[in-house]
């Protein structure tokens, strides 16, 4: 079992120029749950993960992880400073629509940097840490490849033990399938299915319903820029009562038919 | 053509060559090694000290070689700066190519996805560190073409160095022009040194491409 963190977003509000992103969001996760963020595209989901590790400013509010402010000393003041926002984003992983692997480096190479110019590891005991992580994810026989040599699946479970080798305590992942063929989705889902069940603390922008239903504990639901419903998946995914809600189930059910 | 004439003056010309590629060679190693650091501090410095360099980039860019050359070599003294040719040359097409090199730096670190960066900085990585262990070694690969490309127009600039009496290839070539009245031969030793001088950058740097970009080439 992982050591798990709380997240609680207060009064969020995010504003890019004139454009109102994120509105007074309130979500508050305990340690060891999985929420799935869904909504259309342009609600905001991407926005609301990216500002819970601070990748993305927020305007006003707190979000604060473990009970600690992320991004400023204090509500509404100065921004905290780049070696304690580092400190904090240590035991956040974050796993990226685009994977975002390094393309010049090894899958081991990718996992072990973290942990040699983060963590301060040498060399061997960080690519032994390394070799861990990704057999965990399923690819002790893939570690000598780089990025253009595995497939998109491959790549994500690799971007996946880059985050978990450095022992979060907090994983946020945004629409982590959504760039792979059909086929490769399920092995993805497979390895945060077994993060989840290890207790790990998750944030997970998805359209992945089937996901949703059965590994989250919450559900929340975003549209422009409003966290309309935080509730069990059921009862967001099966008998909401807001109709937009209803209205994007429905666009998302005909898309599926066929 | 009389070819007693590169008998008789092959020393020379030979000299002549060395010289060219050592001034262009350290030219080249230097400027870079400016346009480096200046792409880095315009990426990274406060507003108003981007907007210094800035300048420097416009006037060094928008005045010819010929020009800076002569400002270094004779105007130098005037402000306590006496330097020989040839260190005048090489100080003079290092800062000739510095903005260009520094703009092929710039162009190539924007070509580095940003995400590639988020995830770093999503682990925790320091910013020295993210510049030297991702920013560097991918924006360099997606510079290189341009860097050689801009390396090869820098072969030519060097006979500008003749004006100042830098005994370079250029130089000699005038030498034996007019020692011989014979220009045809010289054109011919001019073409000949600098296609020759061309073809190899060239060559050595696809080499170095084909190996760097080994593992970036998608090959699922
Ligand atoms: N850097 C930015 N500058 C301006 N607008 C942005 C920026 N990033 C996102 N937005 C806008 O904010 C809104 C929410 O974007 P995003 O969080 O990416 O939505 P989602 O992930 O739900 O699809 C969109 O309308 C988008 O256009
Ligand atoms: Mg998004």
């Amino acid at each position: 079992m992982v050591q798990a963190s709380s997240v609680e977003i207060a009064k969020v509000n995010k504003f890019y120029g004139p454009f109102h992103a994120l509105k007074d969001i309130d979500l508050s996760i305990a340690p060891g749950k999985v929420t799935c963020l869904i909504g259309p595209s342009g609600s905001g989901k991407s926005t609301l993960l990216r500002c819970i590790n601070f990748l993305e400013e927020y305007s006003s509010g707190e979000i604060r992880i473990d009970g600690q402010l992320i991004g400023y000393k204090t509500p509404g003041g100065a921004k905290m400073s780049g070696r304690d926002l580092r400190t904090m984003r240590r035991s956040i992983g974050m796993v990226f629509q685009q994977f975002n692997l390094w393309p010049h480096m090894t899958a081991l190479e990718n996992v072990a940097e973290g942990l040699r110019r983060v963590r301060g590891l040498s060399r061997t005991e960080a690519e032994a840490r390394a070799a861990e992580a990704l057999r965990k994810v399923g690819l002790g026989d893939r570690m000598a490849n780089h990025p253009s040599r595995l497939s998109g699946g491959q790549q994500q479970r690799v971007a996946i033990a880059r985050a978990i080798a450095m022992e979060p305590k907090l994983m946020l992942f945004d629409e982590p399938t959504s760039a792979l063929d059909p086929e490769l989705v399920g092995e993805v889902l497979n390895v945060m299915k077994a993060l989840a069940a290890e207790g790990m603390t998750m944030v997970v922008v998805t359209h992945e319903m089937g996901f949703a239903a059965h590994v989250a504990d919450r559900v929340a639901f975003m549209e422009k820029g409003e966290l309309v419903a935080v509730d069990a998946p059921a009862r967001i995914l099966h008998q909401p009562e807001d109709p937009r809600i209803q209205a994007f189930l429905r666009t998302y059910h005909e898309r599926n038919l066929f | 053509m009389d070819p007693m004439i590169f008998v008789q003056y092959s020393p020379i010309l030979i000299r002549g060559f060395g010289l060219t590629i050592l001034a262009w060679l350290l030219g080249t190693v230097f400027g870079m090694a400016l346009g480096l650091v200046i792409a880095l501090v315009q990426r990274y410095a406060p507003k108003p000290v981007t907007w210094v360099i800035q300048a420097y980039i416009e006037i060094v860019r928008g005045t010819p070689f010929l020009v800076q050359l002569f400002v270094l070599y004779y105007g130098g003294p005037m402000v306590g700066l006496r330097l020989d040719p040839l260190p005048a040359g090489i100080v003079g097409l290092t800062i000739y190519g510095s903005p260009y090199f520094a703009e092929i730096f710039r162009s190539g670190f924007r070509a580095v996805p940003h995400g590639q960066i988020e995830a770093a900085r999503a682990i925790g990585m320091a910013e020295p560190a993210i510049v030297r262990r991702i920013l560097l070694p991918l924006g360099l690969v997606s510079a290189l073409p341009a860097l050689v490309n801009f390396s090869i127009i820098l072969t030519k600039e060097t006979v500008i160095l003749s004006i100042i009496t830098v005994p370079e290839l250029m130089y000699q070539v005038q030498r034996m022009s007019t020692e011989t009245f014979r220009f045809l031969e010289g054109n011919f030793v001019l073409a000949l040194f600098f296609w020759g001088l061309v073809e190899v950058i060239s060559r050595f740097g696809r080499r170095i491409e084909t190996r760097i970009t080994r593992h970036l080439i998608e090959r699922p």
